[in-house]
């Protein structure tokens, strides 16, 4: 009977086999992330599908600027990923510029869609097409701004010293969200831009 | 053949299964005898799916109580049962009888399916217009045109033995037609018109629809019925209504048939271009209504602030017309008035 | 005993007022017992709408409500019951028997464990107060546009709304943490294919919910916007279409059904091998019903759509007739459990047996909806109310209530009374067919949902009478319940650690378990650890022996 009886169970913090949970829980909420925008996106095509002049009269788009986003934000991507390839070697100071650097990135993105929405000449009350315009571009921004607090948290604790080449979950975790963050966007480009 | 007694009293059970819904007790377990050919179509199709659904209950409801009642545990047995885990051969019976089940009723379906859906060339077309909280039933080939008042709705007077061609249109929300005799409803949506065709059997008869689909307040109160007729009655019918129809004087534009009268007009589908109208209580009066909308008939409708229709305008203001309402007296109060059709355009009424 | 030994100080009460600790607990197990009790207490508030909805329909005429609380009422109902009702009752019994099922010390992010939960009452107080704010959502659970537009609708739409965004949150961060729960943080030798069905059917369930609510979060934004904000998605006159929230709404809610019964599935296969004394008959064939069921349910969304005339009618008829199939599998897998067992009739084993004879009609009146005319001729009638309660009220609140049962024990270390457990289940069960089964007659004779008022001439009246004599025997038979717990919990706790003598780890573990939930654990070789340790791994007859009986000895 005693031989049977085992010692505890690995605490749910400590050590563990394979992915880190926290990663498992931000790749998890990324596949919720991802069915939301799916919502969208389904509304988007369901609603042009009922229309035989797509976009409707009178709705022009800056592409020229969305081009120029679209790679200030591809870009981003790439800083983002070189943050933690340094930071797995243990490069403190790498991670951090490369960090910033993608914040920057994130935040001229932002202001760049700001200028975009005023600029526009329609607005998210004329028509169908407009709500879906600035309600796919206004969730995908929202998630832009929320990925930037969320990288600026991280550069804060890299700036203090608490990553390392073995701990730093969150760097990874804010990594997989700017890249989701980023694929959201080049689909919002190509459907909105691209394909019109 | 002499089937071995065993698989006789089995046959025998089985078909007493299936026979059981069949039997006069169980008929509550069916919907009413249809109306119409394809509601027929769907009555027999229901009986196809119903008979294996009562078999299943009665096998399975069958096992559990005899699982109860011959495993029970005994007093005092304390032995363990004998710890069987599956059965391969069993599991894999019990997924593909009812795959193959649920595929033979798919398939029977399909064909009832495309039969009720079917449409032929029509003999004559119904428009049906539902809105919050009524129905218009017009014939544009006879240029007739019914909108129900009061809680029991239009009548829409139908031939039998002839493919009618309804077409159904809504301005506002989602509604649903629905005759529980026909044993069919589809629903009636904005901004798109559904169709569907119905052959109807018996002369005489009425029967009553109402509303399907939840659309708001008074969703309860939007009832209509179903008339039929030989076709030659439909046909003498419809001739005495196109002369009824002509004979109508159409509304003294703008005269004042009783009391004081109310300038009334509406440019849009959202709201009248006047807020609030005031009259005397206890007073009949005239209000008369311009409809300066492109493409929507509108109306002169009044409600308490119970919510209570108080007075529903009749007929429609089509565009550019405009036409006279006589309204009884009402007492002193606060009244809401509206428009039938586009049930958001309101405006206050007070009665002093 | 190789007992791990603690340090003393490990097991000293941190001194905290109770309510202060219940509050700021992060510890499933009291977050998983204040879902419950949040959900009960949701649950007596829509049962009390419900049964002003039965009193207005007993007979015709409007005795008690006018038609615009009446479909107050009934959205207030569908809402409350299947959101916070039902979804919470079954995500508290995850969350209380998962982490111990699984041998886990607790959820894998235990403050927003938390955080899922507050969101809950914060939600239904604000979806409530629509009542004093000129009335509340009255457009039903499903909530059409454009009937929920801002047009046809007042501010209690927008109050639903944000509630239910606050809810889709809570339940999308539950199946995150569930998932990562049942991801890694299983005890060693707990693999898949040893997880007790339960902890398999919120599995499940977590990734319906996971794939599924966002979708409808993104619908319930866009009426939102809709409403607020001058959007024209599901508005025709500005070029939206209607029809986009119907396929949003039940890409979510389909899914939604089966969120709704299978972990309360789940729960029966606990307790049917415990209580004939057998293993559950087919584990794996269960498993893949399961994902069966989860796979097929996001293809089937139409089926509620079949009379818009704006679905492919073949593709979702066949898929829906596919889905009764593992439906079906399961419900020989129970009875296969039992037959040749050794049953015996706690009231957890009555629940499960309630659940299996009244939720079968629920799928075999669901299956006859899957035939596209057929429907035509049921849809929007009393049929699918009845449909809808045999499902969720003959299945899933039996299966609620035949874990509250099971797990009380554990909970809070004693057992109901059996006697009061019994009138419980049987009014309850005769309530249940009392109002339910008249729905069917009432839709087949063409009895639409949601009226507030039928005619006298209509025929209706008999069938609505008894419907409504049944939903009052169902509130009555929640009072011998209220009362059982009350008494219970003022009795001695003496229940022991395994009184059902039961399989699962979490009978392996003090009752109630401590805050870290194991000092030590059986070893994991099967599906049935505890009864491996009892009986012998792989027995298949043998005595129970007395000193086996309980696994306590590691207890302090």
């Amino acid at each position: 009977m005693a031989a049977q009886v085992q010692a505890l169970p690995a605490p749910a913090h400590g050590e563990q086999r394979g992915i880190d949970t926290a990663l498992v829980g931000m790749l998890l909420f990324i596949a919720s992330e991802i069915m939301f925008f799916a919502g969208l996106f389904g509304a988007y095509f369901n609603i042009r599908a009922e229309h035989t002049v797509w976009p409707p009269q009178g709705f022009e788009l800056d592409l020229g600027l969305a081009a120029v986003l679209t790679v200030i934000l591809v870009s981003s991507s790439f800083t983002m990923q070189y943050a933690v390839s340094r930071i797995r070697k243990g490069d403190r100071t790498g991670m951090v510029r490369a960090m910033t650097v993608t914040v920057i990135l994130g935040v001229v993105f932002l202001l760049g869609q700001a200028y975009d929405y005023a600029t526009l000449g329609f607005g998210i009350s004329s028509g169908v097409y407009g709500t879906l315009f600035f309600t796919m571009t206004g969730f995908h921004g929202a998630h832009v701004l929320g990925g930037v607090i969320g990288m600026s948290i991280v550069l804060l604790r890299g700036l203090s010293g608490q990553f390392s080449a073995r701990h730093h979950t969150a760097v990874e975790a804010v990594s997989l969200y700017w890249h989701f963050v980023d694929v959201v966007w080049i689909g919002l480009f190509s459907t909105l831009y691209l394909l019109r | 053949m002499q089937w071995p007694p065993r698989v006789r009293s089995v046959a025998s059970i089985a078909g007493l299964v299936v026979l059981a819904p069949l039997l006069g007790g169980c008929s509550a377990l069916y919907p009413p005898n249809a109306a119409t050919d394809q509601g027929a179509d769907i009555r027999n199709l229901y009986t196809v799916f119903l008979v294996p659904m009562v078999a299943i209950f009665l096998l399975v409801e069958g096992l559990i109580l005899w699982s109860v009642i011959r495993y029970r545990r005994r007093k005092g047995d304390e032995e363990l049962p004998v710890q069987t885990h599956g059965n391969n051969l069993l599991e894999v019976t019990w997924t593909v009888l009812p795959t193959l089940l649920v595929l033979a009723l798919f398939f029977v379906s399909w064909q009832t399916l495309n039969k009720v859906d079917a449409e032929s060339k029509p003999e004559l077309t119904v428009d049906v217009t539902g809105f919050q909280w009524q129905w218009t039933f017009a014939y544009p080939q006879y240029g007739l045109s019914y909108t129900g008042i009061g809680d029991q709705g239009p009548v829409l007077v139908l031939p039998v033995d002839e493919v009618v061609h309804v077409r159904l249109h809504s301005h506002d929300v989602i509604h649903s037609f629905y005759v529980p005799d026909f044993l069919f409803k589809r629903d009636v949506i904005p901004g798109q018109v559904n169709n569907f065709d119905l052959t109807l059997k018996d002369a005489g008869v009425t029967y009553s629809g109402q509303c399907a689909q939840l659309c708001g307040m008074d969703h309860y109160q939007m009832r209509f019925t179903v008339r039929t007729m030989t076709p030659a009655d439909f046909q003498a019918w419809v001739q005495a209504e196109q002369t009824k129809t002509r004979a109508t004087p159409t509304p003294p534009p703008g005269g004042s048939v009783a009391g004081p009268t109310l300038q009334l007009s509406a440019s849009n589908t959202t709201n009248f271009d006047q807020s609030s109208l005031t009259a005397s209580a206890g007073q009949p009066f005239t209000v008369v209504l311009t409809n300066k909308t492109a493409g929507a008939p509108h109306n002169f409708a009044i409600r308490d602030s119970s919510g209570k229709v108080r007075f529903t305008g009749l007929p429609l203001a089509q565009p550019g017309q405009t036409v006279s309402y006589a309204v009884p007296a009402l007492p002193a109060g606060t009244y809401t008035f509206f428009c039938s059709v586009h049930p958001n355009m309101q405006g206050t009424l007070t009665v002093k | 005993m190789a007992t791990t030994v603690l340090a003393p100080g490990a097991t000293r009460i941190y001194q905290r007022s109770a309510l202060y600790e219940w509050l700021t607990t992060t510890d499933h197990k009291k977050i998983g017992i204040l879902y419950l009790t949040n959900s009960f207490l949701f649950f007596l508030l829509a049962g009390l709408l419900a049964l002003v909805i039965r009193s207005e329909l007993a007979v015709p005429g409007l005795q008690f409500v006018n038609s615009s609380t009446y479909n107050q009422l009934f959205t207030m109902h569908g809402t409350t019951m299947i959101f916070l009702v039902l979804m919470p009752f079954l995500a508290g019994l995850g969350n209380y028997a998962v982490p111990l099922q699984i041998g886990a010390a607790d959820m894998a992010f235990p403050r927003i464990n938390a955080l899922s939960f507050w969101m809950l009452p914060l939600g239904g107080i604000l979806m409530f107060s629509g009542f004093f704010f000129g009335g509340a959502a009255a457009e039903g659970w499903t909530s059409y546009s454009p009937l929920a537009q801002a047009k046809y609708s007042g501010s209690g739409t927008d109050l639903w709304i944000v509630a239910l965004l606050l809810i889709g949150t809570s339940s999308i961060l539950g199946s995150i943490n569930f998932l990562a729960t049942i991801f890694k943080l299983r005890a060693p030798g707990m693999t898949l294919l040893r997880m007790p069905i339960f902890v398999w059917t919120v599995m499940v369930t977590s990734l319906l919910i996971l794939l599924a609510t966002p979708v409808f979060t993104s619908g319930v934004f866009m009426l939102y916007i809709d409403r607020n904000f001058g959007g024209a998605f599901f508005d025709p006159a500005s070029g939206g279409n209607p029809i986009l929230w119907q396929n949003l709404f039940w890409f979510f809610g389909h899914p939604e059904v089966y969120i709704l019964i299978l972990p309360a599935m789940g729960v029966i296969s606990e307790v049917v091998p415990v209580f004939s004394r057998k293993p559950i008959f087919g584990y794996k064939a269960f498993i893949f019903a399961t994902l069966l069921i989860g796979g097929l349910g996001f293809s089937v969304w139409a089926h509620h759509m079949f009379t818009t005339g704006a679905v492919y009618l073949p593709f979702f008829s066949l898929m829906t007739s596919l889905i009764g199939v593992p439906t079906g599998i399961k419900f020989f897998n129970w009875i296969a459990t039992m037959w040749r067992g050794k049953i015996t009739f706690a009231t957890p084993m009555l629940f499960a047996l309630g659940f299996l004879t009244t939720f079968l009609v629920g799928g075999l009146d669901g299956a006859i909806l899957a035939s596209p005319p057929v429907d035509y001729a049921l849809h929007d009638t009393y049929w699918i109310v009845a449909h809808i309660h045999f499902v969720f009220f003959g299945g899933t609140m039996f299966g609620v209530f035949a874990a509250a049962y099971y797990w009380f024990p554990k909970m809070f270390g004693a057992r109901l009374d059996e006697g009061l457990g019994k009138v419980h289940f049987v009014l309850m069960l005769i309530g249940t067919w009392l109002t339910f089964f008249p729905m069917h007659l009432l839709g087949l004779e063409g009895m639409p949902r949601r009226i507030a008022d039928y005619s006298p001439a209509a025929g209706w009246t008999d069938l609505n009478t008894i419907a409504t004599i049944g939903s009052f025997v169902i509130a009555i038979s929640v009072l011998p319940f209220m009362w059982n717990v009350f008494v219970t919990l003022r009795g001695p706790r003496d229940a022991g650690d395994d009184p059902w003598d039961a399989y699962t780890l979490e009978w392996a573990t003090t009752s109630p378990p401590p805050p870290y939930n194991f000092d030590h654990l059986p070893p994991i070789r099967s599906e049935r650890p505890l009864f491996d340790l009892k009986y012998g791994h792989g027995a298949r007859r043998a005595l129970p022996a007395a000193s086996l009986a309980t696994a306590d000895e590691g207890a302090h």
